[in-house]
């Protein structure tokens, strides 16, 4: 039968030996477990902190890209009003014109043709007067081929003139 | 058939010749506890092997969770600050040595917890940490006035219930394991003796041999060793560990 120490007891430098396991375990498991793994979760902490500032500050870059094409936006939509509505005067303005210049020529072309159908008019009674003469001669040469008399003759002469007056 | 217990085997005795402290005794728990410290040590080499910070393996993953689990129970007991966070392996070392010494007993060698001597070293120590951070807290003075509180009389009282700390860890852990060595002990003694009455019955020669094989012993001591063994031996690293912290956290608060 091997030796062995009573149940319950306390031998001094178990104890010892024990206290002194203890403090070579806390190295141990300290050098071993905590110090590579804690090294590692706060490198990877300040991994994600280098990540969510790059990304913050991609953001802002973003957000300031985003204001300026959003200002320039705005300005082309402006200049394109401005453009749109110049353009729209300008065309008004040219129908005006139009509308005016073809009113005016057509005003003119009016007034000639009155100037013309004027003329034509005039020279129209002046031929007729003419012609009136010339007939007034030839029935003046027949009146005086036949036997004149008084009553006719007054009377033709009168008849005459009233309806040359007429014509007139 | 007698039931017997025994405390742990001495392998060798150093004859040193000091009074007090007597021989060196290379004892059970001595060579089971340098194997729990050859188990967790090679444990930790081989979980953190090949670190990496993204994409990390499986047993990478446990080793991190270890860690933050270790480094979240000190921290939640002791007021969510990072004041003690130089205890953390400290205890760390005190929770696996104590689960690993208890659960150790599954393979057939002996619990090194199941000496009152490792327990003692533990407690000792934590007792030595409760004390200086008292006398950190509130100086030398303050720490030996504060046993005439509240009134002078109480002084007595004041000591003995500051030396009961160490001993009622010391002996809450080493009870608890020494009556699982003892209980399993009892069930393995009775059920073969169970055995051996039972297949006794069997005449002859056949009889002779199977009485002396503890058939009975399979099965109903595995059971009862879930809750022995396996429990009882995490739930006392648990309670020792917390204990620790808890003294601890208390003593610098003044």
């Amino acid at each position: 039968m091997q030796e062995t120490q009573s149940l319950v007891t306390i031998i001094p430098w178990t104890f010892i030996a024990q206290i002194l396991n203890l403090f070579i375990q806390m190295y141990l498991i300290k050098k071993f477990l905590f110090k590579p793994i804690n090294k590692l979760l706060s490198k990877r902490a300040q991994l994600a902190d280098k990540e969510i500032k790059d990304a913050e500050a991609a953001k802002s870059e973003a957000d300031g890209l985003k204001q300026q094409y959003e200002e320039g936006l705005a300005k082309a939509q402006a200049q394109a009003t401005q453009i749109v509505q110049d353009a729209q005067k300008t065309a008004q303005i040219r129908a005006e014109e139009v509308v005016k210049e073809a009113q005016d020529h057509a005003a003119a072309i009016k007034a000639q043709a009155q100037a013309d159908i004027e003329q034509e008019k005039k020279k129209a009674v002046n031929e007729a007067k003419n012609q009136i003469g010339g007939l007034a001669m030839d029935i003046a040469g027949k009146v005086v081929e036949k036997e004149i008399r008084e009553e006719d003759h007054k009377k033709l002469i009168d008849e005459f003139i009233e309806n040359v007056g007429d014509a007139s | 058939m007698t039931f017997s217990i025994e405390g742990a085997r001495i392998f060798a005795r150093i004859h040193t010749g000091i009074p007090v402290l007597g021989d060196i005794l290379i004892s059970e728990t001595l060579v089971v506890s340098w194997i729990v410290m050859a188990i967790i040590t090679v444990l930790c080499i081989v979980l953190t092997r090949n670190l990496k910070v993204t994409n990390i393996s499986k047993r990478q993953a446990l080793a991190e969770m270890l860690v933050e689990t270790a480094n979240n129970f000190v921290r939640n007991n002791t007021g969510g600050g990072h004041k003690f966070d130089k205890l953390i392996p400290f205890v760390a070392a005190l929770f696996t040595t104590s689960v690993i010494s208890n659960l150790i007993s599954l393979i057939g060698l002996r619990s090194p917890t199941a000496d009152l001597s490792t327990e003692a070293a533990w407690a000792v120590v934590v007792f030595i940490m409760i004390t200086a951070e008292k006398i950190k807290a509130s100086g030398i003075l303050g720490y030996l006035k504060g046993f005439t509180t509240p009134i002078f009389i109480m002084t007595p009282f004041n000591i003995l219930s500051e030396i009961a700390t160490p001993i009622s860890m010391a002996c809450r852990h080493f009870g608890n394991i020494l009556s699982g060595v003892v209980i399993n002990g009892l069930i393995y003694w009775s059920l073969s003796v169970a055995t051996n009455r039972l297949f006794g019955l069997i005449p002859g020669a056949v009889g002779r041999v199977l009485s002396n094989i503890p058939f009975l012993d399979v099965g109903l001591p595995a059971i009862l060793s879930v809750y022995f063994d396996w429990f009882s031996g995490i739930m006392q690293a648990f309670i020792f560990s917390m204990l620790t912290i808890m003294y601890i956290a208390n003593a610098s608060e003044g």
